[in-house]
């Protein structure tokens, strides 16, 4: 069954901007109009340059030798989803493929279902890596946020005479009231409190 | 060198990563010498299960940058999976995404501000626990409690500081002073900090300086006529390297916490100094940083051995839960978060520039890197 291209999905593609660099033959040429067709603004470079471009969307190459050091990130810190395209038929270089990292693979001949699937799956993965690591780093600072709120808590009870709650409760109501992070207002009562004592 | 059984499998490949040029490569580049002192060891001894294991160094240059990009040179064009290497928390956590999305293993041996984890990163330094809390302590009840702080400036000094500051202020204390200087910064940039610190009257200054630039804070403090016997620097990266580079006259009287000293009295020390020094001379002492570069190792070797792979899926489950007879002492990486559970000591530096130990810990502490049973208040012994 033919994945639908109207409606939605295509809308979802309408901003996303994409860089093919592949050679130009008959695949490559089919793959950009299906790109160019989710309204996708598509760039093609090629011979390969050195560093791929990384102010993108997505990528599409293939699996040189060398891919890696063209990619101009390191793994784990991605700029922009990657799609490799294969040959069909042909065993890739498993190391090649593991060490460049993609978000999705693309098979030869090139057809507008792969094309659609590649694209989905390598946006959806690369945009769940993106939250997964953005949720890591709050979590980090929610550790040491953590810690701030607690020592303004003492201080709170100590210098203030509040009770737990209450102190918690001053904290929320100041956070609230100057639209700032409650690990920010911790942070100034014990900074205030060091400052005074 | 021993003769290697081959079974049609090659050496063990694995990945060195330590400056040998820029602001740090003072102390990287013992923990250079130590990591190769210990992969001979193992090699002249038979390898592990037969093969030789083969270090591809490169030099990083002090910049986290290149560290990263070294990291997946490493991983992707030389085919290593265990990368041992990184001082500054700015180059390990420039190498730790590259390890986590190709499944590699850091060890990195080096003291650091603790509140990470990473399943791709075997931590053999300190966390604060099993430093800052008792180096606080001591400082508190032996020379009072107004601390000034002053550091480099990057994410290592300024968490330190952080922890230093909750510490000092739970326990009753003062900061009555705090300063960041470049990585880079020289004598001159001090001159005017340590006037700062004459006029604050402190008890203690508490250094975060790292790299070229601690011998300058120390020396400036020398040339403005402090005394360390009154307000002495306490540090938890100064070592015997960076005392060797500022000289004894300059150093001594100074504290430092770490899990290692030189001066430490084990059997497995006397021969870790001794076959450091006949290794890269007489003059070159043996530090924390060197010690734990020379012991993680020693582990990874055991495991291995153990799991005959370098598949970090493997070869981590390995690692974890292991104990092993360290020059500081007998240390285990702990489980929940792939720490180390080291020693913990105070040091003064002698006029030699030896540090010798006034304090030590009966036993290993145990990591704590998120400080979450450690680290308010400070109790005694």
């Amino acid at each position: 069954m033919m994945p639908s291209t109207e409606g939605s999905s295509r809308a979802e593609f309408a901003k996303f901007d994409a860089v093919v660099a592949m050679r130009r033959d008959e695949d490559a040429e089919f793959l950009i109009r299906e790109l160019q067709h989710t309204r996708a603004q598509v760039r093609h470079v090629w011979p390969l340059p050195d560093r791929l471009p990384e102010d993108t969307d997505v990528v599409f190459c293939g699996l040189e030798p060398g891919l890696p050091g063209r990619i101009p990130w390191v793994p784990g810190e991605p700029k922009a989803a990657l799609v490799v395209v294969l040959a069909s038929g042909i065993m890739p270089d498993l190391d090649l493929l593991v060490n460049s990292a993609p978000d999705a693979v693309l098979y030869r001949p090139i057809t507008r279902n792969g094309v659609l699937v590649s694209l989905v799956l390598a946006r959806n993965h690369f945009a769940y890596d993106r939250r997964l690591r953005w949720r890591i780093n709050k979590l980090d600072e929610s550790l040491r946020g953590m810690r701030a709120v607690e020592r303004a808590k003492q201080i709170l009870m100590h210098t203030r005479q509040m009770g737990e709650e209450e102190a918690y409760r001053f904290m929320r109501g100041q956070a609230m009231k100057r639209r700032a992070p409650i690990s920010a207002i911790a942070a100034t009562i014990i900074d205030s409190h060091e400052m005074l004592s | 060198m021993a003769g290697f059984k081959s079974r049609g499998l090659g050496p063990w490949r694995v990945g060195v990563l330590f400056s040998r040029s820029g602001c740090t490569a003072v102390i990287e580049q013992t923990q250079l010498w130590a990591t190769l002192l210990a992969l001979e060891e193992i090699n002249r001894s038979g390898g592990v299960n037969g093969r030789e294991i083969v270090p591809v160094v490169y030099d990083p240059m002090s910049d986290p940058a290149t560290f990263a990009s070294y990291a997946k040179r490493l991983m992707v064009e030389d085919g290593v999976t265990a990368i041992f290497g990184c001082y500054t928390s700015s180059s390990r956590k420039a190498v730790i995404p590259v390890v986590e999305r190709l499944n590699g293993l850091l060890w990195y041996p080096t003291p650091y501000e603790g509140f990470e984890f990473s399943p791709n990163v075997i931590y053999t330094g300190p966390a604060p626990n099993q430093n800052s809390v008792a180096l606080c302590r001591f400082l508190m009840e032996r020379y009072g409690k107004r601390f000034c702080l002053i550091g480099s400036d990057y994410v290592y000094p300024r968490e330190s500081n952080r922890i230093m500051r909750e510490l000092v202020r739970a326990n009753g204390g003062e900061i009555c002073g705090e300063t960041y200087v470049s990585l880079r910064a020289r004598h001159r940039d001090f001159v005017p900090v340590l006037s700062e610190i004459k006029r604050l009257r402190p008890d203690v200054i508490f250094s975060t300086v790292v790299g070229d630039s601690t011998s300058c804070l120390y020396q400036a403090y020398h040339d403005a006529g402090f005394d360390p016997r009154v307000i002495p620097i306490g540090s938890l990266t100064t070592t015997e390297a960076e005392v060797a580079a500022m000289g004894a006259d300059v150093a001594e009287g100074h504290i430092t916490a770490a899990s290692y000293f030189e001066s430490v009295r084990t059997d497995q020390n006397s021969s870790f100094v001794r076959k450091y020094k006949k290794r890269y001379g007489e003059d070159e002492p043996t530090n924390m940083c060197a010690e734990a570069a020379y012991f993680q190792v020693h582990i990874f070797a055991k495991a291995l051995a153990h799991t005959d792979s370098l598949d970090t899926d493997l070869l981590r489950p390995a690692v974890l839960g292991t104990e092993f007879d360290a020059p500081q002492g007998t240390v285990s990486v702990s489980e929940t978060y792939a720490h180390t559970d080291l020693w913990t000591r105070i040091g003064r530096v002698d006029s030699h520039g030896r540090f010798e130990i006034l304090e030590q810990s009966c036993g290993q502490v145990d990591a704590d890197p998120y400080l979450i049973g450690s680290g308010r208040v400070l109790a005694c012994g």
